[in-house]
């Protein structure tokens, strides 16, 4: 086993990455090594689906199968070897379709052949660890191999969220198939490995913008609204990961039964789309961010259903009454597809509920592109006012690291005359403070999941263009804290715009070696984070 | 070894107390006492089981200052699962009672059917009586089992054999002992409605996931019991795994559940079964022998082996587990239950 994919990965004096018997995310060796065994399947079928593309047609379903393979690989995400297995049985199979319409042998990864049990399985993926070739090609192109392999796994993420809402795009695919067949070809070039890296980037901005166009054109424009964060007397179910499409579902199946229904960490913002409002049921949001859920889901009275991703190992008190759909599994939990909840609301009307209401206290959410710019005007007359001094947009993955705490004393720390938006579960680090208003405009205003960075960007444009000035220019700074490939995605998304001095913690990624960080830093100005005073400072001064 | 009584005062106001040697942790003694503290890397490198010693001293193994600075020790905080006692503690946690309690309860549950099945074996039904949540929510993981004590005070455990459902149903496959308190109750006082006391659900005995390779159960008598839970649990969730079920008894007269078994097969058709009967009468047909004769034959003809689940008394369990070594199933693919004749 090794992995060193996301923020929390073993770290001793000797060097970075998981290689025992189990990740620091709970998963085991097995597990890791078929995942880096279904990522060499993958990419074989890109090779394959690039090669028909080029030759007119294209292959849907192995597309959708790259989205959905990729993303049972983030962290957090599956741990069940049965279900690998099972993905990769699949993935043989439409390698061969592929193959049979190509009409060609390519050779790599193209070539992998399924293996006939267990032990077999086991033994090929010994033979493709992410750490290939090191010996060969050193550190840097390992680690710049590993960071693009990482971001196209958030890119493979934020297209298959699009892909359940009914958006799909052939650029997209295209695109992702290009990408992975460089991969695939184990590139030793370290400036060939950065461009691609910043082309990760740049394809990421397509795929955010038809995510965008999928939530809102399906749930319509978020607007910004008050939600409930204490729960009210009922029986109850939670919701967590990502997946709006399932909470749809689910709200709709248990329309009229008695129960309310709860978002919990990413699922928040759902609470700002008009028709996810419509359901009255939808009765507010339970909990911190990920990281607490073993203590969330346990005090929770009611039956969990975990969308798409941030699974962490479930505690003996709600084991048996937790759930996983999408991409999500882990060993003994009941998994259900296709928006079959009934046993999740079988589970809700047999267990109690929550027995009273308890005082209500309610946080804001919904300040997407389009409500933010909607008051554009006053928001531009308050900073060139000087009312406004300042944004910074904090952004990116909470964990249970207690130096995470960095980003509850900055925003609570950030001056009056500054805005604080918000994008992704760090918001859990301080978003039932009372952050006050400037002229009318809230001071913290969340812009939504990590899936809407897209809604970000637009904001930070429309600025920049109001202003006459380049992004870079505005009285902006990005505060990115990451853990998993969907913030590797949106990171290398930030450097393909050109953003330049974000500051990312808490720690950096391990598959960045000090060479590449090097050139990261001298081209981007990269900065990792120090102590709040200092880059507080800093980013006020630099404005 | 020094045995030191902890403390967890809870975020709830509530406190609970157990026993820690001096080369445990506080993790793993509260685990020994059934108490869950959320904990997610285990080797103190991720922070999320952090408390504070609010009385006591603790010796610390090696943890990243990541997860715990220098700060932070100076304020008393402490990794619990690198926290070994060297005093009685108390120690401050950031999660409440519900989140700390182990999900082995004491609930009442009333009889709903005790019949004869076979020679020597009844089918006890239970159903839980309402909790003080009115709830009749039987949860518990296949192959686990229950506690149970009669109105006249006599408890034993017995394997669940049906699968975790909301309404309370709990199924046991009870071996008639001579002589025995438990089984001599059942068959002479029992009656439908009367209340038997159950704790659970108790036990590590439960399915493994590794991927697909096929699951072999192995059942002397009644310890089908447990087996019988997984594959319905199997048929349930429609798990693609190969399976095979071995089933001996003594005589023919001895066995049971075949309609069970029958409902399995057409449920799952990869599942194979074989039932062995070890002194049979003129008119069997079916094989002959031990399960452990027929787990040989087949693991000898396996081209890659399979996880074993096994339960029965200690002599079966003892020869299937001797014949998978000698076959090359390696220690962690063997999970076995053993039943005692008490």
């Amino acid at each position: 086993m090794f992995c060193y994919q996301c923020e929390q990965t073993y770290r001793s004096a000797d060097g970075a990455g998981c290689n025992s018997t189990k990740g620091m995310c709970g998963k085991d060796a097995a597990t890791s090594d078929l995942q880096d065994l279904l990522v060499h399947a993958v990419k074989g079928i890109a090779q394959y689906a690039r090669h028909v593309r080029l030759a007119g047609t294209s292959d849907r379903e192995a597309d959708r199968f790259i989205l959905y393979a990729l993303f049972t690989t983030l962290t957090n995400v599956n741990f069940t070897t049965t279900r690998f297995t099972l993905m990769l049985a699949e993935a043989a199979q439409i390698r061969d379709r592929l193959k049979a319409a190509a009409g060609v042998n390519l050779s790599g990864p193209a070539a992998w052949q399924f293996a006939a049990d267990a032990d077999g399985l086991l033994a090929q993926a010994a033979t493709v660890p992410v750490t290939k070739d090191k010996g060969l090609a050193g550190e840097d192109v390992v680690g710049l191999r590993t960071l693009v392999l990482y971001g196209m796994k958030g890119v493979a993420a934020y297209a298959h969220h699009a892909r359940v809402l009914g958006y799909e795009s052939e650029e997209v695919y295209a695109g992702i198939e290009d990408i992975l067949d460089f991969l695939a070809s184990d590139p030793v070039d370290a400036d060939a490995l950065t461009a691609q890296a910043l082309a990760v980037g740049t394809l990421n901005l397509k795929v955010m913008e038809l995510l965008d166009a999928a939530n809102t054109g399906t749930f319509g424009t978020p607007v910004p609204s008050a939600v409930r964060v204490s729960p009210i007397k009922g029986k109850a179910i939670l919701v967590s990961g990502h997946d709006l499409g399932d909470l749809q579902a689910l709200l709709e199946l248990t329309k009229g039964k008695g129960i309310n229904v709860y978002t919990h960490g990413e699922m928040l913002p759902a609470h700002g789309y008009p028709k996810l409002k419509e359901y009255v049921h939808l009765a507010g949001n339970y909990g911190g961010a990920w990281q607490d859920q073993q203590k969330d889901f346990a005090e929770f009275p009611g039956p969990i259903l975990m969308t798409s991703n941030c699974i962490i190992e479930p505690g003996p008190k709600y084991r048996n009454r937790i759930f996983t759909t999408g991409p999500v599994g882990w060993p003994g939990l009941r998994h259900l597809e296709n928006h079959a909840f009934a046993p999740v609301v079988e589970a809700a009307l047999a267990l109690p509920g929550f027995k009273e209401d308890a005082p209500e206290q309610t946080i804001t959410v919904g300040f997407g592109a389009d409500a933010v710019l909607g008051v554009a005007d006053t928001v531009i007359e308050a900073v060139k006012g000087g009312a406004i001094r300042h944004f910074f947009l904090i952004g990116g993955c909470d964990g249970a690291a207690p130096g995470r705490n960095y980003y509850t004393d900055f925003a609570t720390q950030a001056p009056q005359d500054t805005v604080v938006l918000t994008l992704g579960c760090n918001k859990y680090r301080f978003n039932k403070h009372e952050f006050g208003e400037i002229g009318g405009i809230p001071r913290l205003l969340d812009i939504g999941q990590c899936n809407d960075t897209h809604s970000a960007i637009r904001i930070a444009s429309a600025l920049a263009n109001a202003f006459g000035c380049g992004v870079n220019d505005l009285p902006l700074s990005l505060i990115v804290s990451w853990f998993e490939q969907k913030a590797a995605a949106v990171l290398l998304s930030l450097l393909a715009l050109g953003i330049k001095g974000i500051r990312l913690g808490p720690t950096l990624p391990a598959f960045i070696t000090p060479a590449v960080l090097g050139k990261l830093v001298e081209a981007f100005d990269i900065k990792p984070i120090t102590t709040v005073d200092a880059d507080m400072a800093a980013a006020l001064s630099a404005a | 070894m020094a045995k030191h009584n902890v403390r967890l005062l809870t975020s709830d106001g509530g406190s609970v107390t157990f026993d820690c040697g001096e080369d445990e942790t506080l993790v793993q003694a509260a685990a020994r006492a059934e108490l869950f503290v959320p904990v997610l890397c285990g080797e103190g490198q991720c922070g999320t089981c952090r408390g504070t010693c609010t009385d006591g001293t603790v010796a610390s193994g090696a943890y990243s200052p990541a997860a715990l600075s220098a700060e932070d020790r100076a304020r008393g905080e402490i990794l619990m699962c690198r926290s070994y006692p060297r005093s009685d503690l108390e120690v401050t946690v950031p999660f409440s009672q519900t989140v700390l309690s182990s999900p082995a309860v004491r609930r009442d549950a009333e009889i709903i059917a005790n019949d004869v099945i076979a020679h020597h074996t009844r089918r006890l039904v239970l159903r839980m009586l309402p909790d003080a949540e009115d709830s009749r929510a039987a949860q518990f993981e296949p192959g686990q089992f229950m506690e149970l004590t009669t109105p006249t005070g006599v408890t034993r455990a017995y394997s669940l054999a049906n699968t975790p459902n909301w309404s309370g149903e709990l199924e046991f496959l009870i071996r008639m002992q001579p002589n025995g308190a438990f089984s001599g109750w059942l068959a002479t006082e029992a009656l439908p409605g009367m209340v038997i006391a159950t704790r659970g659900p108790l036990g590590g005995f439960t399915l493994h996931d590794n991927g697909l390779r096929p699951r072999w159960f192995v059942a002397g008598g009644t310890g089908l019991a447990p087996l019988l839970s997984m594959l319905r649990r199997m048929a349930e969730w429609g798990e693609p795994h190969a399976a095979r079920l071995y089933f001996g008894v003594n005589h023919e007269d001895e066995l049971f559940a075949l309609d069970d078994v029958e409902r399995l097969r057409q449920e799952m058709p990869a599942l194979q079964v074989e039932l062995c009967v070890w002194h049979p009468g003129a008119g069997w047909q079916g094989s002959v022998g031990t399960p452990t004769d027929a787990l040989s034959r087949d693991l000898a003809q396996a081209s890659s082996f399979p996880d074993l689940y096994l339960c029965g008394p200690p002599s079966l369990m003892a020869a299937c587990e001797d014949a998978a070594r000698r076959h090359g199933v390696p220690a962690e693919s063997v999970m076995s239950e053993r039943f005692q004749a008490t």
